[in-house]
């Protein structure tokens, strides 16, 4: 075998690999004999059967088996004698060959990047803090004690706010349809749960009354076949019933498992507190990527932004397509849209291996726990099927290893909150909370940001633990759930 | 053109063992039908493989004695033949005719 690099431009690399015809003849004799050993083949004993005649039989089928290996082996090969980090599986190509002669492959890959040290004490990033105002917390308690509204029947007109039993039959053109009747049916006037329309006949009615309502099904409801026609809802009110909030005292602080009113109101304080610190962190993280991406500057393997732009995009058409716009609707062309997600790829890809980069520096590492409390978080989103989740991922290990990329990106971030100088300013709960878009292309794009980094990481991660030799397969397979 | 004829006397080469070790002093094995004799069996292997035949050694295989559904039976008896060929010539059985 004769590896030559013929290329080497940027982080691409090309080489010719070549196996001479002797080699591929003698990989064929040695296949042919392994199958000689136990052979079955009539009017011969096993182990007896003459190479001719097993040439004959099987030798176009172990000829393609011997290219296979030698194309997996071409990549694995140029990979270790070159000391290589391929950035993604390399592509291995045949350029020529016949049987009886060289076997002639083209090896091409993308190496990763030097990332360039980071000096993480030069980074500056603000904290913001703040402490929830009174004006929340009340209105926190507000909500709870909502929460906690009690109705009781009243014989008076029905007001907004009140909750209406009613029975009744949907028809469209004077057909009842799938879905559209209801016996009992328990509504809240003013949550806009029904149809528009519809609520505002049940406004005035009192309990026993019947009440008829026309109302125009809208564009955009779930189901495509009643969109614009005009349906006919006909039935009686059973009963109304008006809302009676608990007041907010030691009673209610009770129904919640506490102590008494005093005791809710920190635990409050407390939660608000706690969500105000995670956005403070997610402003930081948001401003260390900035400055990341900012100053930190090397090549990026095309192939993985090619990779990363690829699902970014398909998630964005799947997107759009639920949502039934497209980009004249958006007022976009799609050449625009493209260059706009290829630059976000690229920054997620850059994000991915920087933070890579500086936990390897610093020995960043998700323990096998971490990674089990991560598979429990992940059962408990799906109440009453966790074990099939946590069957899933024991299953699926390649699943269990998208955990690890959020998990060690998160680890990477914090440790660089650490050590970078961070200045502390108070703000107001408003100022935290103000969306800074200015410099952010997409509402869209601004959302599948923080996983970004993730993918990138992890992939880069994976593609370390595999060892020395193994390409770098994109993290993304399988799915949850 | 080969005539056709020579198609039916030659049934099937024979690719055993025995007939790989007989190779080696340059004879083919075949079957044949049962009643052609050794000058026919010449005559078609040379028309057919395009070799010139030495000679030709033939024995009559007896079929087996089998049991179906208790009954005693017999398998066909069959006419195998040695064919040696001249120097220099050879036939390749493995790649069927």
């Amino acid at each position: 075998m004769d590896i030559t690099q013929v290329a080497a431009e940027g982080l691409r690399r090309e080489f010719r690999v070549t196996y001479g015809a002797d080699e591929i003849e003698a990989e064929i004799t040695r296949r042919l004999e392994e199958i000689r050993r136990t052979a079955r083949i009539p009017g011969f004993r096993p182990g007896r059967v003459p190479l001719r005649l097993l040439r004959a039989r099987y030798g176009q089928a172990v000829l393609g088996e011997v290219v296979q290996k030698a194309v997996e082996e071409s990549a694995r090969r140029v990979v270790e004698e070159h000391e290589l980090r391929p950035a993604l599986r390399p592509r291995v190509e045949i350029t020529a060959f016949e049987e009886g002669r060289d076997l002639e492959l083209r090896v091409d890959l993308e190496v990763l990047p030097e990332v360039p040290e980071v000096a993480l004490g030069e980074i500056e990033l603000v904290r913001h803090v703040a402490e929830p105002d009174e004006e929340r917390v009340q209105g926190s308690l507000r909500n709870l004690a909502a929460a906690r509204r009690t109705f009781e029947p009243v014989d008076r007109p029905a007001e907004t706010g009140d909750r209406v039993t009613i029975t009744f039959t949907g028809t469209v053109g004077g057909e009842p349809f799938e879905g559209g009747s209801g016996e009992k049916v328990q509504v809240v006037l003013g949550e806009g749960r029904l149809l528009p329309g519809f609520e505002e006949a049940l406004v005035g009615r009192r309990a026993g009354e019947a009440f008829r309502a026309e109302v125009v099904v809208p564009e955009d409801h779930p189901r495509e076949e009643l969109r614009g026609r005009t349906v006919v809802f006909e039935g009686t009110v059973e009963e109304v019933a008006a809302p009676r909030e608990p007041a907010i005292d030691d009673q209610l602080a009770k129904t919640y498992g506490y102590e008494n009113l005093v005791e809710l109101e920190k635990a409050v304080r407390e939660r608000l507190r706690e969500e105000f610190r995670r956005r403070a962190r997610e402003r930081m993280k948001r401003q260390l990527l900035d400055w990341l991406a900012e100053h930190v500057r090397f090549e990026v393997p095309q192939g993985m932004v090619d990779l990363e732009f690829r699902t970014i995009w398909e998630q964005l058409e799947r997107e759009m397509q639920q949502s039934g716009t497209d980009f004249e609707k958006l007022g976009r062309s799609r050449e625009e849209m493209e260059a706009e997600y290829r630059a976000i790829a690229e920054r997620r890809v850059r994000l991915g291996l920087i933070l890579a980069e500086i936990g390897r520096r610093h020995g960043v590492e998700v323990t096998g726990q971490e990674l089990q409390q991560a598979m429990m978080r992940e059962a408990q989103r799906y109440p009453g099927r966790e074990r099939e989740v946590l069957e899933f991922f024991r299953r699926n290990p390649p699943a269990l290893e998208q955990l690890r990329a959020p998990i060690f990106e998160d680890k990477v971030v914090d440790l660089i909150f650490e050590l970078a100088r961070v200045r502390e300013e108070t703000v107001t709960p408003e100022e935290l909370f103000r969306e800074e878009d200015e410099e952010e292309p997409g509402g869209a794009a601004a959302v599948a940001e923080e996983t970004a980094a993730a993918t990138g990481a992890g992939a880069e991660a994976e593609a370390r633990r595999e060892g020395e030799g193994g390409a770098a397969a994109p993290g993304r397979t399988g799915e949850g759930g | 053109m080969i005539d056709p004829r020579y198609y039916d006397i030659i049934v099937r080469p024979i690719v055993t063992e025995k007939s790989t070790l007989a190779a080696e002093q340059n004879r083919v094995v075949f079957e044949v039908r049962k009643d052609a004799t050794k000058p026919e069996i010449k005559k078609a292997v040379e028309a057919i493989f395009g070799v010139k035949v030495e000679k030709v050694n033939t024995l009559i295989v007896k079929g087996k004695k089998k049991y179906f559904r208790g009954k005693p039976g017999r398998r066909s008896d069959w006419k195998k033949a040695y064919v040696k060929l001249a120097e220099g010539y050879s036939i390749d059985v493995t790649s069927g005719i």
